[in-house]
């Protein structure tokens, strides 16, 4: 194994583990060692993350598995990415998403774990936050030109929301598609309501994103 | 036409914590913010306003014709008792009270988290005193709130810092959990001493699903510290214990079942939980159980009867007892037609 892969596979590690001092050193490893920062995120960081949804759908890991894991991808990220963003070349662009928790709702840990699943799909994230008023949801996926919206819902009433909004979302947004998903939403309730898509968990979330916007990464 | 009864809901409710014979399946709610609705008034009041909620509680029984249960409380409780900001429901599409503001915001915080030295006086304690207070004067069953610790830490902590201090620092999720299992025992205290053991149902609200812990998880933060408040409520011989375990929490009902529930316990279970495991797991005490309230809110009054009769048809032959009930809170926005079906169902297929 080259120095290179041996930076790698150390980042996949750090993120599979959680452990962010680890992830955050082997990346300063990564750029002194001149891996091309985009190639460090993608061949080191995302395998990491990629193989921790795969247990999360399985049962093998759970939610505070994947937090601090996302702590090491993030710790990662922060030394990587401005230097990718400074040489664009190669980095994936799979599409514009605005995110958040619907009006009412400040239950945000679902909405997150979505979040990091289609950052690591490689989608450019606008995360609103919780609570998120129903109009701010059209305004910013107008001033992003945003090509997915995806609210969660985890309460009846708030549901509700996502309801009453859907209709005013989709005359206003005719181009976006509109992901929702949460505890008490299903993939019935998506198709009645007219969403473009639903995710049981934040794995098949990323999976239905990318199958909206025809690209793949985590099949 | 619906089957008549042949005991009133209070013979009913009385006979089911006896364990005496029954005429039917009882139907018990878990419902604050739909009273609230069926009365004209902001879900706000089922929570904010003692009197008020109280009153919410007892009409609607009386014009549904349920057999119980009028309580105080919520999911995501704790925060505020440690000093967190709280926001009701007053707000269009909100239902609950919500944390605006964990009280604990980074590790030196949860290191000096300490029980207050009155705790009536801190939080939504003063609402909920009040309200078993009414709940006395009434000659009802005073309802009291004891958890579960890790829920309430959640609210005290935030969950992800939480989840994450669990992964990273184990000692200091021990410790925020130390302080609320106090908190909620010097509170179990002062309740039994005023209000007497034989007239309170103690209840915990738990959110620690599959879906967010592992079993193993489970084990290490939530049950040390259930175990410990069920024996001790036991030890002060508070009448009746009641657990709603919510959601998803298949892997964690062998836990659930070694808990210390007095001679006869009252068991909640969401929709992800069969009453057949349920069943299994309690075979002793009461099983409620677990209408999907997602259906209550969504689906028609046809579509409620059927999933009631088939929860009655699975249950009620439960040596422990059972009683017909949503698998979480009645949806503030359900119909009231849907509401209805839940009583409707118990008298017509839950006979005995």
């Amino acid at each position: 194994m080259s120095d290179a892969q041996s930076i790698l596979a150390q980042m996949t590690k750090a993120v599979e583990d959680g452990d962010e001092v680890v992830a955050a050193s082997a990346s300063e490893a990564a750029v002194a060692a001149g891996i091309d920062p985009q190639e460090a995120i993608l061949e080191g960081l995302v395998p990491g993350m990629v193989e921790l949804g795969r247990q999360y759908e399985a049962g093998e890991c759970y939610v505070p598995e994947l937090i601090v894991a996302a702590e090491a991808l993030y710790a990662g990220l922060d030394i990587l990415q401005p230097l990718a963003t400074a040489s664009a070349e190669g980095k994936r662009n799979s599409g514009v998403v605005v995110i958040g928790a619907v009006q009412g709702d400040v239950h945000d840990i679902g909405k997150n774990l979505v979040k990091l699943m289609l950052e690591v799909s490689g989608f450019e994230i606008h995360d609103l936050g919780r609570d998120v008023p129903m109009e701010q949801f059209i305004e910013e996926c107008q001033t992003h030109s945003a090509d997915l919206l995806c609210m969660s819902s985890l309460m009846t009433t708030t549901m509700k929301a996502i309801k009453d909004f859907m209709p005013q979302i989709k005359a206003a947004l005719p181009d976006v598609k509109v992901m929702i998903g949460g505890a008490p939403i299903s993939q019935r309730l998506a198709d009645e309501w007219g969403a473009d898509g639903y995710g049981e968990n934040a794995v098949e979330a990323a999976r239905m994103a990318e199958k909206l916007m025809d690209i793949r990464a985590w099949d | 036409m619906a089957v008549r009864d042949q005991m009133t809901s209070l013979e009913r409710w009385e006979a089911l914590v006896r364990g005496d014979d029954l005429d039917r399946v009882p139907c018990l709610q878990f419902i604050l913010g739909h009273t609230a609705v069926v009365n004209g008034l902001p879900i706000a009041k089922a929570y904010d306003d003692a009197e008020m909620s109280l009153a919410c509680q007892r009409s609607a029984m009386e014009m549904y014709g349920y057999d119980g249960l009028v309580l105080h409380g919520w999911a995501n409780a704790g925060g505020a008792e440690f000093g967190g900001e709280i926001e009701y429901p007053y707000r269009k599409y909100t239902g609950a009270p919500m944390m605006n503001k964990n009280p604990v915001q980074n590790e030196d915080d949860a290191w000096a988290l300490r029980v207050p030295d009155d705790i009536l006086s801190v939080g939504t304690i003063p609402i909920a005193h009040e309200f078993s207070r009414l709940q006395y004067e009434a000659g009802m069953n005073v309802t009291i709130q004891v958890g579960s610790p890790l829920t309430w830490a959640g609210s005290v902590c935030g969950e992800e810092r939480l989840m994450s201090w669990m992964m990273k620092k184990p000692d200091l999720v021990h410790h925020v959990l130390r302080v609320i299992t106090d908190f909620i025992l010097a509170k179990a205290g002062i309740w039994v001493r005023e209000f007497g053991p034989e007239r309170i149902m103690a209840f915990d609200l738990c959110i620690e699903t599959n879906v967010l812990y592992s079993p193993r998880q489970f084990e290490t933060f939530a049950f040390p510290y259930l175990k410990e408040i069920h024996s001790k409520l036991t030890e002060m011989d508070v009448a009746i214990i009641c657990s709603h375990i919510c959601g998803e929490q298949n892997k964690n009902i062998p836990f659930w079942s070694q808990l210390d529930y007095g001679k006869r316990g009252f068991i909640s279970v969401g929709r992800e939980v069969s009453i057949t495991a349920a069943r299994e797991a309690f075979p002793d005490h009461v099983v409620m159980g677990n209408v999907d309230p997602i259906t209550m809110q969504e689906g028609t009054a046809e579509q409620v009867l059927e999933l009631c009769k088939a929860c009655v048809l699975e249950g009620k032959d439960h040596p422990g007892g059972y009683a017909l009930m949503t698998g979480c809170e009645v949806p503030p926005q359900a119909p009231p037609v849907n509401v209805y079906q839940m009583v409707k169902a118990c008298r017509e297929y839950g006979q005995y």
